[in-house]
């Protein structure tokens, strides 16, 4: 459980904290206050309380709401790594719609498949390039990034869904293959698990946190910040690449528009999991619980009926919630408070 | 004092989620017959070109609201646009009130024109047992897998406004709308017409990259062309994407690149993309009137267009047919079980000067 954020203070008060508590509930309390999932759990039993309620479908339907959760989350796990290095990859979508295009094109689907990767993996390269031998701010060089592969994606595919080879193929890989699970829902638990190990039981995993927290003190601490940069940037053009190949597989063509929505999405469930954005805090396992929350409440209000224009407003909403309620928001908010509180009582006049 | 903390977060979070959850169910607990009607006619409402029309379309699908609960039918319809562009919002009324009217209950999806969410509610629809599909894919080459499951449970699927690929559709029931390459082809008739057999240059603006409609509507518009009309040759072509602004652009960059002397006349996939198109010839000082212009459509932004000679010539396209018919088309294949499929076509029928006020081709979006 160490890929979470320390806290920020110092650990001698957090010592001090412990020594004189009782044991095991200042043990928990303490694990509790380095956690950083705390508002996606709740919003999680939130929505299952809703769902319960108004909309069991969402659990007797399971298979469904799993594929949802896998749709959405999948890219957010790579982003995860990305973010916690206090980097944005604004490409992630771009980069499913190239791959897919990229896999159709070949007439053999697991040539195909390699290939796609192959270019997540460069795609994330050259961001990273970008990003910390050239200089450039990741949202800048990524939002490039976006643009080219956007084009490339429509070039290659002479501006036109491209099916793949084996259709049959590609239908057979979106039915379940162990009890309810599909392909996908099996490659977004592998993709979690190892990412979950890489980011919490792997030291240059965790090294993730270091860069993120403080890149200077990263350096003289001698992490290699530039390779670490490297292999997040990689980690999440692979993973989105992977997106791209599980999308095209499962729809039997290759759309050079796709994965409009996913960019947000996936930043969505990657904050309400309680990423920080700034870097250096968040987990794999708050990203799933984020995505876990948005999957079935975009499930359950689909069944509801709701308009998508409702639905945007509640996943708005619900993501600004989570953005103001982050503690070091709250904080600020609280200084801010105070000190217009002190200002105007110092203008009083005084008798 | 943290754990004081914490529990206040927690509750304020609860609270504001439940708050935005029961937000998110007022439109949905009425199901979905309501929903969309009170969406719609907001939306109708607030669309300064579709005030006639959409209004009483809107008015008319709430008195015809009728209580889902006695609903005969359970009907998914999973559209990729709806209140966000004009078409879907005079589109959803006709298709509300026939639902109402024909007993059946109707759950919208909007998948935004993108296929894994169209895909993914379609998953939602197949799960929900409906008694039937209705689709407007958003992307024809991806909606096989969707068609497969509905089929598998036995749920018939038809088809609205943009048709499947001709391989999948011995997976659906029927489909009613336009005959998109058609329109293309019927528009690039009305340019060889008004050509009249002189050489002309185009500048080309088509619909959203990889769109379905778009690219019938290319294809339908440059076959069309190449047969008929040797004389008119194509110049340049770009994406509109459905919309004005992008279209006046696309077609300002185009006059650049083509040079405004070597272009007599414009062809857009949609009215709305036309009238951009316009704007950008006017703001070069071309008048719009010395050029041989077509499109297709017939909406408030168009009509006006041909009436005032801007536009030479479009192909008329019904929103509320559309809408329409993609419900009685459903309730025919629920109620009489045809063994063949059904296909439904607009009329195509050419709107110029002559006929542009005729109340058969009135504006509707």
């Amino acid at each position: 459980m160490s890929q979470t954020q320390t806290d920020p203070r110092p650990p001698s008060e957090e010592q001090a904290d412990l020594s004189t508590s009782d044991g095991l509930v200042a043990r928990v309390r303490l694990i509790l206050s380095r956690r950083t999932e705390g508002r996606a759990v709740a919003l999680l039993m939130v929505v299952w309380v809703f769902t319960l309620l108004f909309e069991p479908l969402v659990w007797t339907s399971y298979e469904v709401t799993l594929g949802r959760i896998a749709l959405v989350g999948l890219v957010a796990l790579g982003l995860t790594a990305v973010i916690l290095m206090g980097e944005l990859d604004l490409a992630v979508a771009s980069t499913l719609a190239v791959s897919g295009v990229i896999m159709a094109s070949f007439d053999s689907l697991a040539v195909g498949v390699l290939a796609a990767l192959a270019t997540g993996l460069i795609v994330g390269a050259v961001n990273a390039f970008f990003v910390v031998v050239v200089g450039i701010n990741s949202f800048i060089a990524t939002l490039g990034m976006l643009f080219f592969l956007r084009g490339a994606a429509f070039v290659i595919s002479g501006e036109a869904p491209v099916r793949i080879a084996d259709v049959d193929a590609g239908i057979a890989f979106g039915q379940p293959v162990i009890g309810p699970l599909t392909p996908r829902m099996l490659l977004f638990i592998v993709a979690f698990v190892a990412l979950y190990i890489f980011l919490s039981h792997v030291r240059v995993g965790r090294e993730f946190y270091a860069v993120g927290g403080n890149r200077q003190a990263a350096r003289d601490a001698g992490i290699p910040v530039v390779r670490r940069v490297f292999t997040g940037f990689m980690i999440s053009g692979f993973i989105s690449a992977l997106a791209g190949v599980i999308n095209t597989l499962e729809r039997t063509a290759a759309d050079p528009t796709a994965g409009s929505t996913v960019l947000l999405a996936s930043f969505a469930a990657a904050i309400i999991g309680g990423v920080l954005l700034n870097g250096g805090r968040g987990s794999v396992f708050g990203t799933l619980i984020g995505a876990s929350a948005l999957g079935m409440l975009q499930v359950a209000l689909t069944l509801s009926g709701v308009q998508v224009d409702v639905q945007n407003i509640v996943i708005g909403s619900v993501l600004l919630l989570a953005v103001i309620t982050d503690p070091s928001s709250l904080r600020a908010a609280a200084v801010t408070a105070r000190g217009l509180f002190r200002s105007r009582s110092e203008r009083q006049p005084t008798g | 004092m943290r754990t004081r903390r914490l529990t206040g977060l927690v509750g304020l979070l609860t609270a504001g989620a439940l708050f935005l959850a029961a937000c998110g169910d007022d439109g949905s607990n009425d199901t979905t017959t309501d929903a969309n009607e009170d969406a719609a006619g907001e939306d109708a409402a607030g669309d300064d070109g579709a005030d006639g029309g959409a209004d009483d379309g809107a008015e008319d699908a709430e008195e015809a609201g009728a209580d889902p609960d006695d609903a005969e039918f359970m009907v998914y319809a999973l559209l990729p646009q709806g209140n966000d562009q004009p078409y879907g919002t005079t589109y959803l009324p006709p298709m509300e009130e026939a639902a109402a009217e024909l007993g059946i209950s109707l759950t919208i999806t909007n998948s935004q024109y993108d296929a894994d969410t169209q895909a993914s509610d379609c998953e939602v629809a197949v799960a929900a047992q409906p008694d039937g599909i209705i689709l407007w894919p958003a992307v024809g080459d991806t909606v096989r897998p969707c068609l497969q499951a509905a089929n598998d449970a036995g749920i018939p699927v038809t088809v609205t406004n943009s048709d499947v690929n001709p391989e999948d559709e011995e997976l659906t029931r029927g489909y009613s709308g336009p005959d998109t390459y058609g329109q293309g082809a019927a528009s690039a008739e009305l340019m060889c017409e008004f050509a009249d057999g002189e050489d002309i240059g185009i500048i080309m603006i088509n619909g959203l990259t990889g769109n379905s409609t778009a690219i019938n509507r290319e294809n339908g518009f440059e076959d069309t062309i190449d047969e008929q009309c040797s004389n008119v040759e194509i110049l340049a072509r770009q994406p509109g994407n459905w919309n004005a602004d992008e279209s006046q652009i696309a077609a300002s960059e185009m006059i650049t690149a083509v040079g405004a002397a070597n272009i007599q006349g414009v062809y857009a996939a949609d009215d709305t993309m036309v009238a951009g198109a316009i704007d950008a010839l006017r703001a070069r000082d071309i008048d719009p009137a010395d050029l041989i212009i077509t499109s297709i459509g017939n909406t408030f932004l168009g009509n006006p267009l041909v009436i005032d000679g801007s536009l030479d010539g479009k192909v008329f396209q019904s929103s509320s047919w559309d809408g329409e018919n993609a419900v009685t088309l459903m309730h025919e294949v629920l109620t009489q079980d045809p063994g063949e499929r059904i296909v439904r076509f607009m009329p195509d029928v050419k709107v110029t000067i002559d006929n542009a006020e005729d109340p058969d081709v009135e504006p509707e979006w």
